[in-house]
């Protein structure tokens, strides 16, 4: 499923590079403690998630490493 | 230099190679004169009227999409070619594996190189409003592109999707368009396959963005 991202989270992954044409993938650390790993956004704005998320929960997101 | 059509390629893959990756090759151009020169990978012609830039190229894994982006179309413009057989003849199946590694590198591993004057790069993207790109029109650092003659092979946005093997499965079908200015720093690659896709596209990747007044479009293509 996908969750769109607010302005704080759009201008930091615009502050990242891309991993592809058009999309980046990432780590992102939820409030709860949960990393969720190697998940794509697409347009620096929506985001896959495997699981339905708020983007209240987001506490960070990190380029994944590869 | 002349980038060889599929039809001539395929010809000259069924020719042995003079050396490791090369052909030696006699070129008759439509006005009836021939020309000896290199082939590379039966795919890219380095003639000997070539400037010495060009003829004493090193010829590696990541300068060759470069130079082939460089090299004109041998469509309208060889009338025949033919390999000048040598005694160093490799099989062709050596030659196929040469050939599919010559270039599968993908952009953020390679080396960082300039953009020449009036070079054209394209962007695929699902998006008519593209992030990526800056209040005054350029392109922010770490953007990825595709050069203009690579995406002449791009119809509709779902071959977008599978040549530069996109995870996003929405057809991109709004193509973005930058020139940038000479010496603006680059990095040339080839798509891998992945995202269940064949990937085999040129990939360009500007790690320091694109200069303000670059970007224009986006232009939409069929879905």
């Amino acid at each position: 499923m996908r969750c769109k991202l607010d302005r704080r989270w759009i201008d930091h992954l615009l502050g990242l590079p891309e991993s592809g044409m058009g999309y980046q993938r990432v780590d992102v650390r939820l409030h709860d403690g949960r990393e969720l790993r190697n998940l794509l956004v697409f347009n620096a704005e929506d985001i896959e998630t495997p699981e339905p998320l708020s983007v209240e929960d987001i506490a960070d997101i990190r380029l994944h490493a590869t | 230099m002349i980038r060889l059509t599929a039809s001539r390629t395929q010809e000259l893959l069924s020719q042995p190679e003079n050396g490791m990756g090369y052909q030696i090759v006699e070129v008759t151009n439509f006005a009836g004169r021939i020309e000896k020169g290199v082939a590379y990978n039966a795919e890219l012609v380095v003639l000997q009227s070539d400037p010495p830039s060009y003829r004493e190229a090193k010829i590696t894994k990541s300068t060759y999409p470069g130079l082939l982006n460089l090299a004109e179309s041998s469509a309208g413009e060889i009338r025949s070619i033919r390999v000048l057989k040598g005694e160093r003849a490799i099989s062709l199946s050596y030659r196929e594996s040469v050939q599919k590694s010559a270039a599968a590198k993908p952009a953020k591993d390679a080396p960082k190189e300039k953009t020449k004057e009036n070079e054209v790069f394209k962007r695929f993207s699902a998006y008519d409003k593209d992030n990526r790109r800056t209040a005054d029109d350029g392109w922010l650092p770490g953007t990825y592109a595709t050069t203009e003659k690579d995406a002449e092979n791009v119809k509709t946005g779902s071959d977008a999707v599978a040549r530069y093997a996109l995870p996003n499965k929405a057809p991109a079908s709004y193509v973005y368009t930058c020139k940038p200015k000479k010496d603006t720093t680059i990095q040339y690659g080839t798509v891998e396959p992945a995202n269940d896709q064949p990937g085999g596209g040129v990939e360009v990747l500007f790690a320091d963005g694109t200069n303000p007044g670059s970007v224009s479009g986006p232009e939409k293509i069929p879905d």
